[in-house]
């Protein structure tokens, strides 16, 4: 018999044990973050120069003296076609982000060696995608940020509405935009195919969400596809917002469909997981890259 | 509730073998053709195997032999197919938690550690992962950077360790939660020497402390010296167990004869192996072209060498040295599977 003193015998409070794997989860993901600082310039560039492809090209389209505005505007509801390219084009990229982030994490460390380490460790599996959910929010807060500020200043485009609704409406996103990440992140472990899954997904949401135009224009069987998809409303909920100044009521229906497409990805997020998890045990794919 | 600190009742593992390129082939061509079965491999076929507490067990096996498949079913990275383990008494299927709580695993390789991490924010990070309370986490990862001599390059990053540093805090992480069964794979693999000599110091050091240690190693000096026990494995099965001077025992009453010769050709192999009472010849791949290494083994050698000299030194072909040595474990392993444990 052995007569090691065992650490474990201190039985320490379950819950507060995890959150505390948690916790260091978020200073290991956020030490990474900062020891690969390629993040900082891609934060400052990309909010600029993506939108600002689809806001010159629509430019030109609107023709000398901006005469197609009043047919955009019959379309939209809002002259501020700028700012309406804004939107969608920082919700494309917030789950273009999410999914790179959040979605290749455990793929990173599967790729670096290290997924195994973690999964021989009695924490709970879960709680490593937690971790980069919450280092990536706030990564995706200063994101959002940087937007509104760069097109504030650069584009002297003036956003309106009230700002607790549009935190509100990014809020009741998060659960759709997270559980469609976590989705992502299950499935690329088993699908090593990474980045032409990224390319699909958000080309997907790149045309069937309307993120530069408006989905009125797609013709019906499209329309149809928009429908299932989450980003469609929440682009849709935050132009009202800031772009016409809608109110909660104006916005409520698709604050609350969204709620439901959080609670219906989430659960396909936590069982993709554990699918994953049970999947890789019998095939030995954890480790193999 | 069993009182061993591992046991495995007929453990399989099966593995589902990647299509071949044919058969993809023949998928597109037949699309609604009944899809062939998948070519299955065995990769551990049927252990049993009881290890005691406080015990050193090696597992020795060559390439491929299904060493790394057993260490990652008992630390439960890998289902079984059949069969089932048990580990400080927990079921590795039903009680996985449990069982990771009892275990430290050292898998193969360097890359099990964060390089863009220090070496002390590594050990932190897994202890937290271990659901130790960061007081108790300090304070052991303390005594660990003080028992691997790494307390002074504890705040630089992994990536600027050497492999041998790696290799201590890559242990260490196995440490931190102070568990009663340690599984260590290759614990010296890829080490310089002097590296190597370190680790091996420590499991001893382990052993003496009370932890269960099973290693696996394809190197027989390695498990010779630590290991209380040893299993040879071979193609997914256990084909020897007993400590090391049992194994040895088996063959105890032959020699082995290593030879050097000069002008080797190939079919002197068979001129060789038609001398009576040799048997177990292994051709080594020779580190120097112009010099063959063969080993043999023999119950006689005083009958035997004057007619290996006699068949050696023809056409040029010179016996340049021989040594008649005791059986080495290596001997055993060559007399059980009629191959060298490296190829
Ligand atoms: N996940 C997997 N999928 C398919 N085959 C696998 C998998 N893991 C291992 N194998 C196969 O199973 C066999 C046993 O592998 P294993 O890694 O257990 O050998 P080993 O004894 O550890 O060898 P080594 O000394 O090379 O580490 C090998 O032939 C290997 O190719
Ligand atoms: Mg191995």
């Amino acid at each position: 018999m052995t007569n090691l003193p065992n650490v474990l015998n201190l039985k320490p409070n379950r819950l507060l044990a995890e959150l505390n794997a948690i916790r260091a989860i978020v200073i290991k993901q956020w030490l990474h973050t900062v020891r690969y600082p390629t993040w900082v310039l891609q934060l400052l560039i990309w909010p600029l120069i993506f939108p600002a492809a689809y806001i010159l090209t629509a430019r030109a389209f609107a023709g000398p003296e901006q005469i197609a505005l009043p047919v955009f505007n019959a379309a939209t509801g809002t002259d501020n076609y700028i700012g309406y390219i804004v939107i969608g084009t920082l919700i494309w990229m917030w789950q273009n982000i999410v999914l790179w982030n959040v979605g290749l994490s455990l793929r990173e460390e599967q790729l670096r060696g290290t997924l195994e380490s973690n999964w021989l460790t009695p924490v709970w599996r879960f709680s490593l995608l937690i971790g980069s959910i919450l280092v990536q929010t706030v990564t995706i807060f200063f994101f959002i940020a940087v937007t509104f500020l760069e097109y504030r200043f650069l584009f002297q485009i003036h956003f309106q509405g009230n700002i607790g609704l549009v935190i509100l409406a990014f809020a009741v996103a998060f659960p759709s935009i997270y559980g469609i990440g976590i989705t992502f992140a299950s499935l690329v472990l088993r699908i090593k195919e990474a980045n032409s899954l990224v390319h699909f997904v958000r080309g997907f949401v790149m045309i069937f969400c309307g993120i530069t135009f408006p989905i009125s224009v797609l013709p019906g069987w499209m329309k149809s596809v928009s429908q299932w998809l989450p980003q469609t409303y929440v682009i849709r909920a935050i132009r009202e917002i800031t772009l016409v100044g809608a109110d909660f009521n104006m916005v409520k229906q698709d604050l609350l469909i969204l709620l439901g497409f959080g609670f219906i990805w989430m659960v396909i997020g936590y069982f993709a997981f554990t699918f994953m998890d049970r999947l890789s045990r019998r095939s030995g794919s954890i480790g193999q890259y | 509730m069993n009182n061993n600190a591992i046991e495995a009742i007929q453990l399989v593992k099966q593995f589902k073998q990647k299509k071949s390129k044919k058969a993809e082939f023949d998928k597109k061509r037949g699309f609604f053709q009944k899809k062939a079965a998948q070519p299955i491999f065995t990769a551990v076929d049927g252990i049993d195997l009881v290890i005691h507490r406080g015990e050193v067990f090696g597992l020795l096996g060559p390439n491929g032999a299904g060493k790394s498949t057993t260490i990652r079913m008992l630390c439960t990275l890998l289902e079984p197919t059949s069969g089932t383990a048990f580990v400080n008494g927990f079921e590795i299927r039903k009680q996985p938690t449990q069982v990771r709580q009892s275990l430290g695993t050292l898998l193969a390789g360097e890359r099990s550690i964060y390089w863009k991490l220090t070496g002390r924010e590594n050990l932190m990070y897994f202890a937290a992962l271990y659901h130790i309370p960061t007081r108790v986490a300090k304070q052991r990862v303390e005594e660990l950077l003080k028992l691997m001599e790494l307390t002074d390059r504890a705040d630089e990053m992994v990536e600027k360790y050497s492999t041998g540093m790696k290799q201590r805090i890559a242990i260490s992480k196995a440490l931190v939660a102070k568990p009663p069964i340690l599984l260590f794979d290759e614990p010296t693999l890829g080490l310089d020497p002097q590296a190597a000599r370190n680790v091996r110091d420590l499991i001893l050091k382990l052993k003496s402390e009370g932890h269960t240690i099973l290693l696996t190693t394809h190197y027989m000096e390695e498990a010779d010296l630590l290991s209380d026990r040893i299993g040879i494995i071979d193609k997914g099965k256990i084909i020897a167990l007993g400590t090391p001077e049992q194994l040895k025992e088996q063959i105890q009453q032959k020699e082995v004869i290593h030879l050097e010769i000069s002008g080797w050709f190939e079919q002197l192999e068979h001129v060789i192996k038609e001398i009576p009472g040799i048997d177990h010849l292994i051709v080594k791949e020779g580190e120097n072209s112009s010099l063959q290494n063969i080993s043999l083994q023999t119950v006689n050698s005083r009958a035997a060498i004057p007619l290996l000299i006699d068949k050696v030194n023809v056409n040029g072909t010179h016996l340049v040295n021989m040594n008649i040595l005791k059986p080495s474990l290596e001997d055993v392993f060559i007399n059980l599977t009629g191959k060298a444990l490296r190829d």
